[in-house]
């Protein structure tokens, strides 16, 4: 499979955020990924669809180094996760990753400021400075006004733009997301494409699992479709919007 | 038709519920083993409890109704009340049964004897131990048959075979021969010898022995002995012992410690069902979610409390039967080191036969009530509400408190553990109630260990050595080389002693009382010091003709503080006066000094002596000087004599202290476990966005720390006043200050990180967990 001649919107001189070869992940019997490749550069917006089982959730955990690959090399900002322990992995992701889910997974415990200032507060970062770029980010993200609310009180677009708010608390070189809008009505699945489309242009690299082929035009500019835990094909997408 | 149709129908939804459980069960391997843990350890507390609840009295009555104690035993004079007239005292109304007349002679043993110091002994002439009234069991030997013969009572129930067929010297020359050991829980006589035995050692008196139809009380017996004594002389009766004062005898010591042993039990029973319900109660809320989904693919309300009340009796019941058996198996000695050193005679100490019964129906019983009331909450939750009833927002003040650990300055692992325990407040009530109670128990057991040692040990914190001479240590052959006076002087000649004292053994009479007491004379350096038990009323016995005696002694002569008491030995009267109560004492014995002793015998009668060596003096050359000096002496270390019921308290109180802490430590463990559980959508979450796993274990230990060490801070000042109270209200020992006030600094840091430590220790194994929690699979599954 030959990733490197695919001519993406970005020039082949830009940095590469991700890198994997040759990734292989097998749970018992089942092979999750098989012999996967996939390289992206920085300011890329790639999505990666495929049916269901195809391993599309484990590459991204892959990358985020949630997991580790029964063989092959992932690496991230010139990093290779092999040889990470926990702790390493840990502190990579704080530094590097920003991510996403289908389900939101904040805390229910915590207001939506809270849970947004709660990933600068893990790194040190004083309560009072996390809340005020917490705050500028929902500010950003139009859910200012719904900062003292619990989750359990938020609709499912305002949580997850509170997530993506959350995932963006590190300025991540790299923002994953596995189905952001699986899980949200139309309208606010719109919203939140927006919102990636809006981080893409002013320089985001995103990574987007995602089964809704609207989300992949309209975000993306480069499909990766997987079958079988590998890459099937790959397309340039025009910007649509 | 529509019949069978109904009963396979219930069949299949009975074969549904009971897969459920099963799987339920499956699933939560960990829980399960805690619930079965938790219920096992709690059992055995339970029944051990109950084991010395329920033991301290009833054995006198069980022993003294299958001998037919006798209520009286009334001694009359020959001389005023013929035998015709007294036998015929047994038709007198209220009586129920009556034995004798039989003859009674005191005869006086100049020398120790089996083990026992000189002094008087009550014979009586029976030709066999049965009859109606105080049955006398027979422990070993015969009964006697033939004059000379002699059959002596063993009060501890116990007796050595070395000493059958041995003599037993008279005062006036003549000799009997001891042919058996009996004991008769009526304490009837010293010894028993065959009827014209009897009336040829010119007996004093005529024993009867009485059973009474209504024997309830004190004033009853003595309205009943007016009734048998009606038309007799007026002072025909000389002494009559009731049964009444023997009982209360008989439980001192137990009663004594029982005090004590009960609060443990208390102790027990309070931690055990708070962590049961604590533990069950947890299993079903944190199973919500899973009640949610088995209603919505159609359980009936029913039927999810029957999954959830079968998975939590599974382990509940293995844990019953185990921690019956397990506290079955325990009772037996236990019960045997508490009742050790008491006048038990054939009373037989053993755990009452109820007790696994009432484990394994107030067991389960319990746990059925602590899963019961969540179950029920279960039963009344829509489906929705069950599946969502983790995502709820939940309580305002925790969240509150919550949101305020946020702006701390602390770290944020730290702040969010701090704040856990505020979301789920009944949990951190049980939780810390299990701590506090665990710290509670180890403060009290600390406590009491401290104070029960200081009361029987030696303050100068120097070497004592104890020398026995061979009579008292129970070797009536070897002759002693030197007088007691040569002894003393060659103890304070040998190098090293520093101070030496005496103690004088003898038997006396106390005119007016029917039993015996043990008379202990001090002498020599410092003999205030030596006797070991402090003086805590009144003041020490030290003047001629004072006498001070422990808390039973005065209770059960009915004395009290400067009250005239006149000791007989020999025939020769002395009236003394008690001026001082020590801590603690047999209820037979009473202590004075060389004076007093002086006024009533010329034989010192010594059998002990106490040496206080020089610091740096070899104890080992000076007790073979000692045996080379005269080898009948027997020198040992002073050891602080912690027999009986003092190790007794001090073993059951660790081992329930043991059990405590481990179940209050499965307690927290196991709300951590469920905690965790609850969040491990949250700790994946958290390890997504960078937590590392060092953050995990920090956050965990976090919320648990501030409960452990606010659990101590109640827990330790708690345990302090337990203890305080318990010394103060124990009946028959008087702890001086000395003794109760036991605690210091470094002692009471100690204990408050006991409960920190509990706490860390229940929470180490699932914080390690959570940090290990594979996130992937977490936050795709939850
Ligand atoms: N933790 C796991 N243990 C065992 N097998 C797993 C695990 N995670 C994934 N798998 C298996 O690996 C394969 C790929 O799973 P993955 O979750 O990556 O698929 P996916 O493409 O994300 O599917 P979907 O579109 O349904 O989310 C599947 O066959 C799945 O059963
Ligand atoms: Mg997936």
């Amino acid at each position: 499979m030959n990733t490197d001649h695919d001519g993406t919107s970005r020039p082949d001189d830009a940095q590469v955020v991700v890198e994997l070869t040759g990734v292989h992940k097998e749970f018992g019997d089942a092979k999750a990924l098989d012999g996967l490749d996939l390289r992206i550069r920085a300011g890329e917006a790639v999505a990666v669809m495929g049916p269901s089982g195809c391993g599309k959730s484990t590459l991204l955990n892959m990358v985020a180094g949630l997991d580790r690959p029964t063989s092959g090399t992932v690496r991230v900002q010139g990093q290779d996760l092999g040889p990470l322990n926990e702790n390493g992995l840990a502190l990579f992701r704080r530094r590097h990753i920003g991510m996403i889910f289908q389900f939101f997974n904040l805390i229910d415990d915590l207001p939506a400021l809270d849970n947004v200032a709660l990933a600068a507060q893990l790194t040190g970062t004083t309560a009072r400075q996390a809340r005020r770029r917490a705050l500028e980010l929902l500010d950003e993200l139009g859910v200012a006004h719904r900062k003292d609310v619990y989750p359990a009180a938020l609709s499912g677009g305002e949580r997850q733009r509170v997530a993506v708010a959350r995932a963006l608390m590190n300025r991540p070189a790299l923002l994953l997301a596995d189905e952001p809008t699986g899980a949200l009505d139309s309208r606010s699945g719109e919203q939140v494409m927006d919102l990636l489309i809006d981080l893409n242009q002013i320089g985001q690299t995103l990574l987007i699992v995602t089964h809704d082929p609207a989300l992949a035009t309209r975000c993306a500019g480069r499909l990766v479709e997987m079958a079988d835990g590998r890459v099937a094909r790959e397309r340039i997408l025009e910007a649509s919007s | 038709m529509k019949g069978v149709k109904g009963v396979k129908g219930v069949k299949g939804a009975n074969g549904a519920v009971w897969r459920a459980s099963r799987a339920a069960v499956k699933r939560r391997r960990v829980q399960t083993v805690v619930i079965g843990l938790v219920v096992f350890c709690s059992t055995t507390t339970v029944l051990l409890a109950l084991a010395v609840i329920s033991a301290a009295r009833a054995p006198f009555d069980d022993a003294f109704a299958q001998q037919r104690g006798a209520h009286v035993v009334a001694a009359f004079d020959p001389a005023k009340a013929s035998a015709e007239q007294l036998a015929a005292t047994a038709h007198r109304p209220g009586v129920e049964a009556a034995a004798g007349p039989f003859d009674q002679a005191v005869v006086e043993i100049p020398t120790d004897w089996v083990g026992r110091p000189p002094g008087a002994l009550t014979l009586v002439g029976r030709s066999d131990p049965a009859g109606p009234v105080d049955r006398v069991r027979l422990l070993g030997g015969r009964w006697a048959a033939g004059p000379g013969e002699v059959v002596v009572n063993e009060p501890f129930g116990g007796f050595s075979e070395r000493f059958l067929n041995h003599p037993l010297p008279l005062g006036d020359g003549r000799q009997l021969t001891i042919v058996g050991f009996a004991t008769s829980m009526s304490q009837s006589a010293g010894g028993w010898v065959t009827p014209e035995q009897a009336a040829a050692l010119h007996p004093t008196g005529r024993q009867m022995l009485y059973r009474f139809s209504d024997a309830s009380g004190e004033q009853r017996l003595t309205s009943a002995m007016g009734t048998v004594t009606e038309g007799l002389p007026k002072d025909a009766l000389t002494n009559a012992q009731s049964y009444l004062v023997l009982k209360e005898a008989f439980s001192a010591g137990a009663d004594a410690y029982l005090p004590l042993m009960t609060v443990f039990g208390v102790l027990g029973l309070v931690v055990a069902a708070l962590i049961v319900g604590n533990v069950v109660s947890g299993a079903v809320v944190s199973g919500y979610r899973h009640i949610g989904v088995l209603k919505s693919i159609g359980f009936t309300p029913r039927q999810v409390v029957t999954v959830y009340l079968t998975m939590v009796s599974v382990p509940a019941v293995a844990g019953t039967v185990l921690g019956t058996a397990a506290g079955w198996a325990a009772a037996h000695p236990i019960l045997q080191a508490a009742f050790s050193g008491i006048t038990t005679g054939i009373a037989v100490i053993e755990p009452a036969g109820w007790l696994p019964a009432a484990t394994l129906i107030s067991v389960p019983l319990l746990v059925l009530l602590a899963a019961l009331v969540p179950a029920s909450r279960a039963h009344r939750l829509s489906a929705a509400q069950a599946i969502s009833a983790g995502s709820a927002p939940r309580n305002g003040r925790g969240l509150k408190i919550q949101r305020r650990l946020g702006g701390t300055r602390l770290p944020r692992a730290v702040s969010l553990g701090l704040g856990q325990p505020f979301a789920r407040p009944a949990r951190t009530a049980l939780t810390m109630s299990a701590i506090m109670l665990g710290v509670l128990t180890v403060t009290v057991t600390t406590g009491l260990g401290s104070t029960l040692t200081r009361l029987v040990d030696h303050a100068d914190g120097r070497t004592h050595i104890k020398v026995l001479t061979a009579h008292f240590a129970g070797d009536a052959t070897t002759e002693p080389r030197l007088t007691p006076a040569q002894t003393e002087a060659m103890l304070r000649a040998t190098p090293g002693a520093e101070r030496v004292s005496v103690r004088g053994l003898v038997q006396v009479g106390l005119v007016g009382y029917p039993q015996p007491a043990f008379a202990d004379f001090y002498s020599g350096d410092d003999a205030v010091d030596t006797k070991r038990l402090q003086v805590v009323r009144g003041r020490p016995a030290t003047g001629p003709n004072e006498i001070e005696a422990g808390p039973s002694f005065i209770r059960q002569h009915g004395l009290k503080l400067g009250d005239r008491l006149t000791l007989d030995l020999d025939g020769r009267h002395l009236t003394v006066t008690l001026v001082g109560e020590e801590s603690e004492g047999n209820p037979r014995a009473f202590a004075s000094n060389d004076a007093t002793r002086a006024a009533l015998t010329d034989d010192p009668h010594a059998v002990e002596y106490d040496v206080r060596l020089a610091e740096g003096a070899d104890p080992e050359a000076y007790q073979r000087a000692v045996s080379a000096a005269d080898p009948s002496l027997s020198p040992s270390v002073f050891a602080p004599d912690m027999g009986g019921p003092i190790v007794a308290v001090i073993s059951f109180a660790t081992i329930f202290t043991v059990l405590l802490s481990v179940v209050a430590a499965l307690g927290v463990f196991n709300t951590l476990l469920l905690t965790i559980r609850e969040r491990r959508r949250d700790l994946g979450m958290l390890k997504s966005i960078g937590m590392t796993p060092r953050q995990v274990v920090t956050m965990t230990l976090a919320s648990v720390t501030w409960q452990g060490a606010v659990s101590a801070a109640i827990g330790v000042p708690a345990g302090i006043l337990a203890h305080r109270l318990l010394v103060e209200n124990v009946g028959s020992i008087v702890f001086p200050e000395s003794a109760m006030d036991v605690w210091d600094v470094p002692l009471l840091i100690g204990l408050a990180l006991a409960g920190v430590g509990i706490a860390v220790l229940g929470a180490l194994v699932p914080a390690r967990s959570a940090a290990r929690l594979p996130i992937a699979e977490v936050l795709h599954n939850e």
